[in-house]
């Protein structure tokens, strides 16, 4: 095995599942998430060289959300169409409203299962943000370096998709609770 | 209406303010109903996020694609392509014997490994013929086994049991890290007379594995111990291979996982 390979092998390959997960709640399908996953790796091999040290993760991330768009441009994906600003502006205030907080709901088996697919209707600026917020606990400057937005964006982007992700999940337990009744 | 400081208050959640500015939020949350709320929700969706059911690894066989991959980028095209660039010199320049069948053989098989069936006898099969065509046998050299056990320790994802057997004429040469179906496997290298014997060994996950695997003049032997799938290829005399997988499994301690 060459230097080069035993590097990248030290250094990129242990965020492999960071990656894949990303990719995952980009492009939803497992089969093209996989895709993007095999073509983000072998480009970012291929660019070793320009990789100037420090944290490999945020720059495979970005590698990562980059072919997605890629692929996304050519036309296999485009499923998520950001809301207009009207409606943004309206859940703002749902981060403090007067509803119970979802951990008073009792916890449901399939409430994993429902959180996925809730964030899975979130734009995807919005389900980016929280992804690499909250799962790969990125800060907010690694999540600037990925998504390639100021810092000031990122934070109200985070802001907005927690806001909205609390209102369609209570939405969605109001739902289950009027449909037992 | 939110407060003010909705957004510095997500920061303080977020760990991204200092020491003194965390202070200030800390005093500010005592007293406003809206942000001690707010860290509440937020809480519980951060609680919500990181179900670990949300998370999507990336697959074995998804590892075992880039792994395929990088090999193709990093030694593929180099390792292959320029024997076939310099071939004329190459072949009289090596013209002697064993080399030159173990070149010829792991030509051809390069040739026709693509169309067999079975992705974990074409793993260790192409794993087998890399370390014979590049420089790449041994990532650590040593006779002795006490230097490559701890040495796989640190690099593949088991540390299976290691020996030198002089007096059988199975030398112990070193080990090397392969991956095979997505797995990081410890190899040991061996020589025997003048082959080269690899003994890959992975953690065991369910899979169905052949017995033994004959294919272009190499042998593939195949068994469980514990844990650990193992594989030995070589281009020895079947009988001589199956000599040293007896010994191996004699030394075989189950639990060797780690």
């Amino acid at each position: 095995m060459d230097d080069k390979r035993r590097r990248f092998e030290a250094q990129v390959l242990p965020h492999l599942d960071a990656a894949a997960n990303l990719a995952r709640w980009l492009a939803r399908s497992p089969a093209d998430a996989d895709d993007i996953v095999q073509d983000a790796v072998l480009r970012a091999y291929r660019g070793f060289d320009g990789f100037r040290g420090g944290d490999a993760k945020p720059w495979l991330l970005a590698i990562i959300r980059n072919c997605f768009f890629t692929a996304a441009g050519q036309g296999r994906q485009r499923r998520n169409v950001p809301l207009p600003d009207g409606e943004l502006d309206r859940v703002d205030g749902a981060l403090i409203d007067e509803a119970p907080d979802p951990e008073c709901v009792a916890i449901r088996a399939d409430q994993g299962r429902k959180l996925d697919r809730i964030i899975a209707t979130l734009p995807q600026e919005f389900r980016e943000v929280l992804v690499l917020r909250e799962m790969e606990d990125l800060s907010y400057r690694d999540i600037a370096q990925v998504t390639g937005a100021p810092i000031g964006t990122v934070m109200s982007r985070l802001a907005r998709g927690r806001a909205l992700l609390k209102e369609f999940w209570l939405r969605d337990l109001e739902g289950a609770r009027d449909g037992m009744q | 209406m939110a407060c003010n400081e909705a957004l510095r208050l997500q920061a303080y959640f977020d760990g991204e303010l200092d020491a003194s500015a965390s202070a200030d939020i800390e005093r500010h949350m005592e007293t406003c109903r809206d942000c001690a709320a707010l860290v509440h929700s937020l809480e519980a969706l951060r609680g919500g996020l990181r179900e670990d059911a949300l998370y999507h690894r990336a697959s074995p066989v998804l590892r075992s694609r880039i792994a395929k991959g990088l090999d193709r980028e990093s030694s593929g095209p180099r390792g292959f392509t320029a024997l076939m660039a310099t071939g004329r010199q190459f072949w009289s320049g090596a013209a002697s014997g064993a080399v030159a069948t173990a070149f010829a053989a792991a030509l051809a098989s390069l040739v026709f490994f693509p169309v067999t069936p079975n992705p974990l006898v074409n793993d260790v099969m192409s794993a087998h013929l890399r370390s014979l065509m590049e420089n790449h046998l041994i990532d650590v050299v040593s006779t002795d086994q006490h230097t490559v056990k701890p040495w796989f320790a640190g690099h593949a994802d088991v540390s299976p049991p290691t020996a030198d057997f002089p007096k059988e004429d199975y030398r112990l040469v070193g080990g090397r890290v392969d991956y095979v179906e997505g797995h990081r496997a410890a190899v040991l290298v061996y020589r025997h007379g003048a082959h080269t014997i690899n003994v890959f060994s992975w953690a065991r996950s369910g899979e169905s594995l052949p017995n033994i695997v004959d294919r272009n003049g190499y042998h593939a032997v195949f068994w469980q111990s514990g844990d650990l799938v193992f594989c030995a290829v070589s281009d020895t005399a079947l009988d001589e291979l199956l000599g040293l997988v007896r010994l191996i499994k004699e030394i075989s301690i189950p639990d060797s996982r780690e």
